[in-house]
């Protein structure tokens, strides 16, 4: 799925067979593109968390003796980290209501979606599909090809320098194109501009 | 192989080989020549003055999905360093050249389409890239060498890497994406599959190269630090 955020995904279990087949099933869920990481202690957990964007954390709640999940959260650059429990044996309601949601080895792939990607987090990946330029932005894109500065094309439309820079940030986004020579090709393909007003 | 998967110095080097073909890089970059019969790998080194650690090190951690397990690493800075700047040369002299060759051969280079626009994209990445691994050799390998040779070198600040990688691979995957997406019809399909097979194997083989830069480099500087 074009546009879908990779979500940065650690599995805290101790069990290789375990772990390994929550990994694999993450690989099956629609829209979700997983950068996983597994953990075997509680030392590079929190060190994992305190230093990068997770966005789920699946664990088991007796890993490294017993897990808390708010001091997790208190230690997450993350501040909105979803952590999972993974039920083995009965878990107590307490124990429980300090998790976002919990899963079952015998959940299916979708039931399993579900609480890996609840649909409000799901709703915001697909809002950030990729997009085509407006008249607008194709304006400036082909003034950039043609060579003009920031400063030139506020002054010819008529814009400040922070829109155009804003457009121009869009435009990278959309097209997944940062470079001068990058964003030629793309105009000179899409007809934007003709090879004849570029000076390479 | 011991029991966690890992390799061992009891084990032959040609199992090496054999398991992973990746892994041919690995000993190349070491200074290894291949025609070491039956040898194992800690007779190997040995005789080629590597440090054997190290290379088991570096040689776990690719096989491993680049995992590291939790025991603490001792490497020697000079036997990873001696790794890491042969890569440097394998990409810039050899592997990013030859893929400009094959790009030059797939596409016909005209005046009136896109073509030699892709050529300038690709030489603007290979000079980024060169670019980066300059700067890293002239920063971060400098300060690992002094290390290494014991200069104190305790309150110079280790030269961050971590920023500039994420900029070298997603470069790469831009030029991917616009040469399939844009490439002149004319071209020849063959051989720019060829290429672009070569493109994706060195976007692995330099996501390879970095994390082996950010996970066994960076905190063998670290801990070299500490010690001295």
């Amino acid at each position: 799925m074009a546009g879908t955020k990779i979500s940065r995904i650690i599995i805290a279990e101790n069990s290789p067979i375990i772990a390994g087949g929550i990994n694999n099933a993450l690989t099956k869920i629609t829209g979700l593109r997983p950068k996983i990481n597994e953990v075997t202690n509680k030392a590079s957990l929190l060190d994992i968390v305190s230093s990068e964007e997770i966005d789920i954390l699946i664990a088991n709640p007796t890993f490294g003796g017993l897990l808390h999940p708010d001091e997790i959260r208190k230690n997450s650059l993350n501040s909105k980290i979803r952590i999972i429990a993974i039920e083995l044996s009965k878990l107590s309601p307490q124990t429980l209501s300090l998790y976002e949601d919990h899963i079952h080895v015998t959940d299916d792939i979708s039931t399993l979606s579900d609480k890996i990607l609840p649909p409000e987090i799901l709703k915001n990946n697909t809002q950030e599909e990729k997009e085509t330029l407006s008249a607008r932005e194709k304006e400036i894109v082909s003034l950039v090809v043609k060579g003009f500065t920031n400063q030139e094309i506020a002054d010819k439309l008529y814009l400040s320098i922070h829109t155009v820079i804003t457009h121009r940030r869009n435009i990278a986004k959309k097209l997944e194109i940062h470079s001068a020579t990058g964003l030629t090709i793309y105009a000179i393909v899409n007809k934007i501009v003709d090879l004849s007003e570029i000076k390479i | 192989m011991g029991k966690t998967g890992k390799y061992i110095p009891q084990d032959k080097m040609v199992s090496l080989i054999a398991d992973d073909y990746r892994l041919l890089q690995v000993l190349s970059r070491f200074g290894i020549h291949l025609g070491f019969g039956d040898k194992t790998i800690e007779d190997v080194c040995n005789d080629n003055t590597v440090d054997c650690n190290t290379f088991l090190t570096v040689v776990n951690f690719i096989k491993n999905d680049y995992l590291l397990s939790d025991e603490p690493l001792s490497l020697s800075l000079n036997s990873l360093l001696h790794y890491l700047k042969q890569s440097h040369i394998y990409f810039l002299e050899f592997c990013l050249p030859a893929i400009r060759r094959k790009l030059l051969d797939a596409i016909t280079l005209k005046d009136s389409d896109v073509s030699f626009l892709i050529l300038k994209l690709f030489d603007e990445y290979v000079d980024g890239v060169a670019e980066h691994m300059l700067e890293e050799e002239t920063n971060l390998f400098k300060t690992a060498g002094n290390l290494a040779s014991n200069e104190n070198m305790n309150k110079e600040e280790i030269p961050a890497i971590n920023k500039h990688h994420l900029k070298v691979g997603s470069k790469l995957k831009e030029l991917k994406n616009i040469i399939i997406k844009y490439c002149p019809a004319e071209s020849n399909a063959n051989l720019l599959n060829a290429a672009l097979y070569d493109i994706y194997r060195c976007e692995e083989e330099l996501t390879s190269h970095c994390l082996i830069e950010d996970m066994l480099l960076y905190p063998a500087i670290k801990s070299h630090q500490k010690i001295s």
